[in-house]
């Protein structure tokens, strides 16, 4: 009967198993989990077919600009580095400074999204899209897809901004460095290794 | 304990900023290859990992949620490595 109620209270101190252990919400991180393994096969299927295709990938691979890559990995980690301590500063109650913080963040998103359109807009005038060969497709499709994923995380930053409770902002941050995350691994994958 | 966290996340990005850096470098002045390749994917992981760890706060979670992730992480670099070092090494 102990052992009964004993299980019954952890259960109902961690209604969601394991993702209870997990900072902000459990569907946050439903999401998150869901998001990892996507862009993980995403990640696959280019290695795999550069591998398949040396030639053509080192080819494309030339028409990109590391700099370009690299300047919005800087941008966004440090997004991220601002998103983390706005939960900080939540934490020990600086509402406003956590504001400015996420704010911060947003901004340097927008900073993303904007040298990612510039990226494009150079490939579209050198006549590169979608459909000029294989390596364009993934690169259009990976980086795309992770540009959603900015514009959604900057919407999700924006949201526990105005409802600023510490589990909320917990919640739209892990989502934020989601986003960071899986473009720490596209950058070398897509701009730097031969 | 807050400063703490705060230091340890500032810390974090400053190693970030400058694997990233060194990347970049190698990126933009050509340098291509087995070592480079190698070299790159490892910073990539670190930089991972500084990020589950210190942004994400998996530092917190349990050692499995730990693993789970770094298991994730070692997959997305070990397999691009792989798949570029493997026409490398067979010439």
């Amino acid at each position: 009967m102990d052992a009964a109620n004993a299980m019954n209270a952890a259960q109902e101190d961690r209604p969601w198993g394991a993702l209870s252990d997990l900072p902000g919400h459990p569907m946050m991180w439903v999401l998150i989990l869901t998001e990892v393994v996507t862009f993980g096969l995403l990640f696959m299927t280019f290695a795999v077919t550069k591998a398949i295709h040396p030639g053509l990938f080192a080819a494309g691979q030339a028409q990109l600009d590391p700099v370009l890559g690299g300047l919005n990995t800087l941008v966004l980690i440090t997004s991220g580095w601002l998103a983390a301590l706005a939960v900080e500063a939540r934490t020990i109650g600086k509402r406003g400074t956590a504001r400015l913080l996420l704010g911060s963040a947003m901004a340097l998103g927008l900073v993303f999204i904007a040298i990612k359109i510039a990226e494009y807009a150079a490939k579209a005038q050198a006549g590169i899209d979608l459909e000029t060969d294989t390596f364009f497709t993934l690169y259009f499709l990976l980086t795309g897809f992770h540009l959603l994923h900015v514009v959604l995380g900057i919407i999700i930053l924006a949201a526990v901004a105005l409802s600023d409770s510490i589990v909320n902002l917990k919640t739209g941050t892990a989502f934020w460095h989601m986003v960071d995350l899986v473009w720490v691994v596209m950058y070398p994958l897509i701009y730097l290794i031969g | 304990m807050r400063q703490t966290n705060a230091r340890r996340i500032t810390r974090a990005w400053g190693l970030l900023v400058l694997l990233t850096l060194l990347s970049l470098g190698a990126g933009h002045s050509g340098w291509t290859g087995l070592t480079a390749n190698t070299l790159i994917l490892a910073a990539a992981f670190a930089k991972g990992r500084w990020m589950m760890m210190d942004f994400l706060k998996l530092r917190d979670a349990s050692a499995g949620w730990q693993v789970l992730f770094l298991c994730w992480l070692a997959l997305v670099t070990i397999i691009p490595w792989a798949t570029a070092t493997l026409p490398l090494l067979l010439g």
